[in-house]
């Protein structure tokens, strides 16, 4: 079909047209999506607002909260936010290391390191996070080990999310072509060289954005090292100026405040980082 | 050309009593070859027959389960293992440059760090003398304009040139190509075959996989017939084209006659 007009107007093709409207479409859909949105954002605002109302011979009654408790404790409460997004990135170091290697040693054709590799994971998978975190924290010191909480929180979350992680930078590994070490090892590279050269920088990319939703998943489980009673991160502060003052739906609805709002954050910075790497060079 | 098989002189590559098993499966049987200095040689024969196993056994991509390979004067045993073993395959890989079906060129770089490569990493090359090297080679197969675009950004045909060029730059003593065309679209098999041609006849020993009669029969001093992992007749192209003597050899050339793949 291709160009038509119709005497002297600007001529558009069918594909243009079809184009055009296949765009309209899409933004009207996300435009409605954001309208939503804001209606159950408000309608949740509204059931915490303490509100009384009738529709019809309805009555509503909100949930009353306190909100001057809420003024009061949020500069107490939001300090615990540097705690919590420190203990999330350290973790989050440790566990990319872990994941890295138990990945590696998965490769391995050399017996123990290969089967070190999957006793790590089976058992780091095989028990509750919240578990690790009390062993580090309470179990160690009848050996003699005493970590303090921030430590033990960060060591059990590494090596709990390193087992995890493992599997995404497997599957990394796994991503790359045959053929590609193939042609390192045609041109006289070790399979060191072949690792470090031709699979990981490949591997990797594959691997960041579902390193990016770890991370994510990360910073809220960090909400679990508060169970130490010495890691004064959001949870910690929230839970503890609302028992205090038998407040603590208030509390838990600033802390929960929080969490989402980081969230919504990384979420925001990891599609930006998959738009650049889904533009670059394959 | 014609008559640079008939020259004798010590040969590149020499295979002795080569068996090679896939599991249960025998796919190279007792294979004996000797490749001169500076020849041709295509090798044909049906899918399945054992010929890219055995291209790949010349660098050890596959392990010969039994026999010798030997390359410029460095020879290997198969089916041994150690430190030794390695270092003799190593030095054997240093001496072929190997061109696959798929290209294998390293998408995470550009079409001169792929060519640069081998020389930097794998033989401590200085990066400058590297990249001279290297423009050259590029020169060579006409893509020296291409060296900043990433192989994404590259045809089919001029990502196989580029993996013939980093091959190059390793400055082997053999070419290996491992059927260099079957993946291409038909219209970008000839640039390639071109430069091949032309690393023939600038006196590259090589060793072509290949489904492409006419550059066999234009370019190659000798072909090899193979056939359920044997070597069934060895020749030059007019005799094997003309007055093939295996039945095996015949039918191949008849079906390519007939336009079949």
């Amino acid at each position: 079909m291709g160009i038509f007009s119709k005497e002297g107007q600007i001529q558009k093709s069918q594909a243009d047209l079809l184009y055009d409207i296949q765009l309209r479409k899409e933004s009207r859909f996300r435009t409605n999506v954001g309208i939503s949105w804001f209606v159950l954002l408000f309608i949740l605002v509204i059931i915490f607002s303490g509100q009384e109302f009738r529709i019809g011979s309805m009555y509503f009654s909100g949930i009353k909260i306190d909100t001057e408790f809420m003024v009061n404790n949020l500069a107490y409460i939001s300090r615990g936010l540097g705690e919590t997004i420190r203990i999330s990135l350290l973790s989050i170091c440790l566990a990319t290391v872990l994941a890295l290697l138990a990945a590696l040693g998965r490769l391995s054709t050399f017996p123990p390191v290969y089967a070190l590799s999957t006793f790590y994971v089976s058992l780091i998978r095989g028990t509750p996070l919240y578990l690790q975190i009390f062993f580090f924290f309470l179990a160690l010191p009848q050996l003699g080990i005493i970590l303090p909480g921030f430590v033990a929180g960060v060591i059990a979350l590494g090596l709990n999310y390193g087992a995890y992680m493992s599997e995404i930078f497997r599957a990394g590994l796994s991503s790359v072509d045959k053929g590609q070490r193939e042609a390192a090892i045609a041109i006289g590279m070790t399979p060191t060289q072949t690792m470090r050269r031709v699979v990981l920088p490949q591997a990797l990319r594959f691997a960041i954005p579902p390193v990016g939703n770890e991370f994510i998943a990360m910073t809220k489980d960090s909400a679990l090292v508060s169970a130490t009673g010495f890691v004064h991160e959001l949870m910690w502060r929230a839970t503890k100026v609302g028992r205090a003052q038998f407040h603590n739906l208030e509390a838990l609805i600033m802390a929960a405040i929080f969490y989402w709002i980081m969230t919504l954050l990384l979420t925001y910075i990891q599609s930006r980082i998959e738009a650049r790497l889904a533009k670059g060079e394959r | 050309m014609d008559n640079s098989s008939i020259i004798t002189s010590s040969p590149i590559v020499k295979i002795s009593n080569l068996d090679k098993y896939f599991g249960r499966l025998h796919v190279l049987k007792n294979i004996n070859l000797e490749v001169p200095e500076r020849q041709v040689v295509c090798l044909i024969g049906r899918s399945g027959s054992g010929k890219s196993t055995l291209l790949r056994c010349i660098n050890f991509l596959e392990e010969p389960s039994h026999g010798n390979i030997e390359v410029d004067g460095i020879k290997v045993e198969g089916g041994e293992k150690g430190k030794q073993h390695r270092q003799l395959i190593h030095e054997v890989r240093l001496k072929t440059g190997m061109v696959f079906q798929e290209f294998n060129l390293f998408p995470h770089m550009s079409v001169l760090e792929n060519v640069i490569e081998g020389p930097v990493t794998v033989k401590n090359m200085d990066r400058k003398k590297a990249v001279e090297l290297a423009e050259q080679n590029l020169d060579r197969v006409g893509l020296l304009f291409k060296k900043d675009e990433y192989p994404n950004r590259l045809s089919g045909g001029q990502k196989q040139r580029v993996a013939i060029a980093r091959a190059l730059t390793m400055e082997p003593r053999v070419m290996l190509f491992d059927e260099p065309t079957s993946a291409l679209d038909p219209e970008l098999i000839g640039e390639v075959l071109n430069v091949m041609k032309k690393v023939a006849m600038e006196g590259m020993t090589m060793i072509v996989v290949t489904h492409e009669m006419g550059f066999a029969r234009e370019v190659a001093d000798r072909v090899l017939v193979m056939a359920e992992g044997e070597l069934v007749e060895d020749g030059e192209p007019e005799q094997i084209f003309t007055a093939p003597k295996d039945p095996r050899t015949e039918a191949l050339i008849i079906r390519y006659r007939a336009g079949g793949g």
